[in-house]
């Protein structure tokens, strides 16, 4: 009879587990004072100590330690918030670019010249990714961009120059489908990936995100849809996101892709494949390429704390001057936002020039929707999916998304 | 073997006599409420709380703001509103439907089919039982970018089995097909689904006395005919289990098709548990996402009690 | 004692059988097999990999362990709580249920159903804000606490179920005995019940094992880092290292194999219990 053996009565054994349990329990947050707290992305262990070793540096001589909490990316926003919620907000908040104007708007973020965080010397395109309003919020030390990333053995084979226009995109993509392998692969995934591989495109041909039925942009649509339709391109870009794209360049199935300088680690890495980098193809010869700016922006928020902000803000001016930015640059492959930090960091890696020339013109994507900017983003990588399926002709997809983008407004 | 203790064993010793005096009564009726309070109470701040919560946010103006500010003003019917007037609203609630219905019936289908076959005795056959519910024990985000890549129209495993064994001739745009894709998150949902399935409906089948089985044999009834008479009757209260909580469980899936498809292409895979993690995560207007979780909750409440009222006698009831 | 069931006659066809469960297995598993086949395989392209880990590498396997063996160890301790939060709970409310035949009994197990309906965004979203008063954010004892929830109705359910079958009697006859209630529920009906609690927990820890939500939500520090969430970071870098994650995810799945295959047997025993009479 099972139930007659005598085994100590589970309650006690529960109370002794809650109670051990109990001495888990985190103390309330009590901020350090010799802590300066920081919200980023850099969930890549590489990336995260990275980060560390610059944090160390400029707060080293403050006399204060640089604590990082990582989260992924798509969660930094949402996290942020919760943390606004219960008033434990960190000293410095590393959010993405398109990400701060939606958090400026809230009134939650000091202006940074108020914190005295001086931005003079950068890039117009970095200083707007960081503005709402016309008022600097956030600081970029590095950007990056996106770019046509060839692989150079298999161009060679097929006698085919970089393509430098869309015509000759679509003419070098053709020739270079044979097999298995595609010409082009680009990414067109409904979210962050595809869109931000969309702007160059839709950019360049005069496409305005504020205005998506003016028409102008429908061409940029026309042309994914070629490269799809004539096969150049497999019709599964609606599913590869960037890192997808990349895996597909690598293992040969794809002669040409548009990628950003992260992936440079990863395609080095690669014994078997030659890779060189070049612009984003324009609709015609002499159009200036439009490619779109990304990267995290650093903010201060709000704490209530004007010693903490300032320790905080002379680390974040600390980690902007030219030297460290270069550094920092060369770490995670991104490009320094400060124009004479950029041109060093051109000569001391040419492979990488592409990038940093597109910098140099490249547009932020919040600079004409602001804080709308994550509904004009949905609108428009519902634009491109419907017509790479086939369900929308592009200026009817267009029309749609303007609707889409100023439903309820 | 506890499972069949016998009442022979206890019964002669009589039964106790009924409290007499009202005070008693009333005693031991809080005795018996200490048993259920400490479940109650954590139901109510761990679901209750939530729920009316979530409700009060569908009538708020609750944006990055609020957050900061703690303040979010009542807006009337606005988030409700702008939800209905969302044409991705009624897709999703359609896909939702096919997603979960779906999902459902190739769950328990090839649930109950393993079952029944596993209840046979043959060699290796409570092995093999066991290490088929491996699946279940690999976190969803994880099951989703495996199958992501099994399923690559270009290089994934599937395909590229498919076109070297000649069934098919071209590709199939399991993912990138606007028509094909939510099929495929059905599919990859019912893989994930067959272990819960499997076991509960073998367990099921275990409690079956065998005795009826030699019954319905002597009476020269065929395989297919005491399965459908025998079987199945006896076995509905634990498929009722099984599909209501299969059903209430699919119909807020979030993650599998986040990760599997981010809803796309096309929006053919957006579904009422996407939506409400765009509008609130992505776009930031809690008031609206708030709105999809409580229809969310309504469908599911609605479907419950359609089938407790078709099966009553099977949930719910004491003895 | 009744003969166990043997639910399906028919001559059992016994070679045939094996071969096609075997098949079955080769079928349902292999998206499994594909994992450890990424996760044996050095490299870094994902659309290259081959059908077989020819040249096998353990890398992959050491990197996960020793970047991740931190997350294995919180999961543990955060999925064995949740058990016991759960069963704590979930088995005297089972039990009256069951046995007490309290009028509201009913309205109580639709109650539990309508938990089940609440999209867990929505409870990690709401909890967090009251963990934040009650000082639980970033606590190993706010995750468990959470993470009970997610077997709390279930084990309800399935408790309940079986507890019905447990003759009144035997507990009556304890109360003659001098014994009250609560010393009866624990003395007689937690022990006869051991199936059905295994079978509970077994459930309420492979839940808990896999939150991924309330980790994500409770937590703004990195304190308390479970493996679903730590795999989720692997994949959400940049540059993601498919081979690492994969060795994760196989790593991640052993403690829930071995406890399924210890609590195995007691599970088929203990799921459905008394509902079938």
């Amino acid at each position: 009879m099972p139930f007659l053996r005598r085994r100590p009565p589970a309650p006690t054994l529960i109370l002794t587990a809650l109670l051990a349990a109990s001495g888990l329990v985190g103390c309330a947050e009590v901020p350090d004072p010799g802590t300066i707290t920081v919200l980023n992305s850099a969930t890549d262990t590489h990336e995260h100590d990275e980060e560390q070793k610059f944090f160390d540096r400029c707060a080293k001589p403050l006399g204060v330690r640089v604590r990082q909490t990582s989260v992924p990316a798509d969660q930094v926003a949402s996290k942020a918030l919760r943390m606004a919620s219960s008033h434990s907000l960190t000293d410095i908040l590393e959010l993405d670019g398109s990400e701060l104007p939606q958090f400026a708007d809230t009134g939650g973020l000091v202006p940074l010249a108020d914190a005295g965080v001086d931005v003079t010397g950068m890039s117009e395109g970095a200083v707007s990714m960081g503005s709402f309003r016309g008022t600097s919020y956030g600081i970029a030390r590095s950007v990056n961009s996106l770019a046509l990333i060839y692989n150079a053995d298999l161009l060679r084979e097929a006698g085919v120059e970089p393509p430098t226009t869309w015509d000759e995109l679509k003419a070098a993509a053709k020739k270079l489908t044979r097999g298995r392998t595609f010409g082009m692969a680009f990414s067109a995934t409904p979210d962050a990936d595809g869109v931000y591989q969309f702007l160059p495109f839709f950019w360049s041909t005069g496409g305005d995100e504020a205005r998506l039925d003016d028409g102008k942009g429908a061409p940029a649509l026309q042309l994914w849809k070629d490269l799809v339709t004539s096969k150049s391109a497999s019709s599964a870009v609606v599913t590869w996101n960037q890192q997808d794209v990349n895996d597909q360049f690598i293992a040969g199935r794809a002669a040409m892709m548009i990628n950003g300088p992260w992936q440079v680690p990863v395609l080095s890495a690669q014994k078997n494949v030659t890779w060189e980098v070049a612009p984003v193809p324009v609709p015609e010869a002499g159009r200036p390429p439009v490619p779109p700016i990304g990267g995290t922006v650093m903010a201060l928020p709000r704490t209530g704390d004007s010693g903490r902000q300032r320790t905080a803000a002379k680390i974040v001016n600390c980690l902007n001057e030219e030297r460290n930015q270069v550094a920092w640059g060369e770490a995670v492959y991104n490009v320094p936002t400060r124009t004479a930090a950029s041109a060093a960091y051109k000569d001391q890696n040419p492979k990488l020039g592409a990038f940093a020339d597109q910098v140099a013109t490249a547009r932020s994507r919040t600079g004409r929707v602001g804080a709308r900017w994550p509904v004009v983003s949905d609108a428009l990588s519902g634009a491109f999916q419907s017509v790479l399926t086939g369900r929308a002709t592009p200026d009817n997809a267009l029309k749609q998304a303007q609707s889409r983008a100023t439903a309820g407004k | 073997m506890t499972t069949t203790v016998t009442t022979s064993v206890t019964a002669p010793t009589g039964r106790p006599r009924p409290a007499g005096v009202p005070r008693e009564r009333r005693r031991a009726t809080l005795l018996r409420w200490c048993f259920v309070a400490p479940a109650a109470l954590y139901m109510l701040a761990f679901f209750g709380y939530p729920l009316v919560r979530n409700i009060l946010m569908s009538f708020q103006h609750y944006s990055p703001r609020t957050y900061f500010t703690g303040e979010a003003p009542f807006n009337g019917l606005d988030n409700w509103r702008g939800v209905f007037d969302n044409p991705l609203f009624a897709q999703s609630l359609w896909h939702t439907l096919v997603f979960t219905f779906g999902s459902l019936l190739g769950q328990f289908v090839l649930g109950l089919a393993l079952a029944v076959f596993f209840s046979r005795r043959f060699r290796l056959s409570g092995f093999v039982r066991a290490v088929l519910l491996l699946p279940w024990l690999v976190p969803m985000v994880v099951s989703a970018v495996v199958w992501r890549k099994l399923l690559d129209q270009e290089t994934g495993v599937l395909n590229t089995l498919l076109m070297d064994l000649h069934l098919t001739s071209s590709a199939i745009p399991w993912l990138s097909s606007p028509n094909v894709a939510l099929f495929a998150a059905i599919l990859v949902n019912v893989w994930i689904g067959i272990p819960f399935n499997m076991v509960i409906l073998y367990g099921g089948l275990q409690e079956i006395p065998r005795d009826l089985y030699e019954a319905a044999a002597l009476d020269g009834a065929g395989a297919w005919r005491t399965f459908r008479s025998l079987t199945l009757p006896l076995l509905r209260p634990v498929v009722t289990v099984v599909l209501i909580l299969g059903f209430m469980s699919t119909v807020k899936i979030l993650d599998l098709i986040l990760a599997l498809t981010g809803g796309g292409p096309a929006d053919s895979t957006q579904t009422l548990g996407t939506l409400t993690y765009q509008l609130s995560f992505q776009q930031l207007d809690f008031g609206q996402g708030a709105v999809v979780g409580n229809v969310l909750v309504l469908v599911s409440a609605v479907f419950a009690v359609l089938y407790l009222r078709a099966n009553r006698s099977d949930f719910g009831q004491g003895k | 004692m009744p003969t166990r069931a043997l639910p399906v006659p028919g001559t059992p066809r016994r070679a045939g059988s094996t071969v096609a469960a075997l098949a079955v297995l080769v079928v349902l598993l292999f998206p499994l097999y594909w994992m450890l086949n990424i996760a044996l395989q050095p490299g870094e392209s994902l659309a290259a990999t081959r059908w077989l880990p020819t040249t096998a590498g353990w890398d992959n396997f050491q990197r996960a362990l020793s970047s991740q063996g931190g997350s294995l160890a919180t999961s543990l301790v955060v999925a064995l709580g949740a058990v016991v939060v759960c069963l704590a709970l979930a088995a005297p409310a089972a039990y009256a249920l069951a046995q007490f035949g309290l009028r509201s009994g009913r309205a109580i197990v639709f109650a539990t159903l309508i938990t089940q309906m609440v999209p867990g965004i929505v409870i990690a979203n709401a909890l967090y804000s009251a963990y934040v008063e009650l000082g639980l954010v970033n606590s190993t004892l706010g995750l468990i606490l959470a993470d009970a929830s997610l077997g709390l109705p279930f084990s309800i359910v399935l408790l309940r179920a079986f507890m019905v079958s447990i003759p009144r009697e035997v507990v009556e006859a304890a109360l003659v005995d001098g014994a009250n209630r609560f010393t009866a529920f624990v003395r007689i009906v937690l022990p006869m019940s051991r199936n059905a609690l295994i079978t509970a927990g077994l459930f309420t820890f492979l839940f808990a094992w896999s939150d991924f939500m309330f980790a994500l939500t409770l937590n703004t520090t990195d304190d308390v880092k479970p493996i679903t969430l730590s795999m989720y970071e692997y994949i959400g870098a940049h540059v993601s290292d498919w081979g690492a994650v994969m060795a994760t995810a196989v790593v991640s799945a052993v403690p829930a194999a071995i406890l399924l295959v210890l609590a195995q047997k007691y599970v088929a025993a203990g799921i459905t219990g008394g509902s079938v009479k």
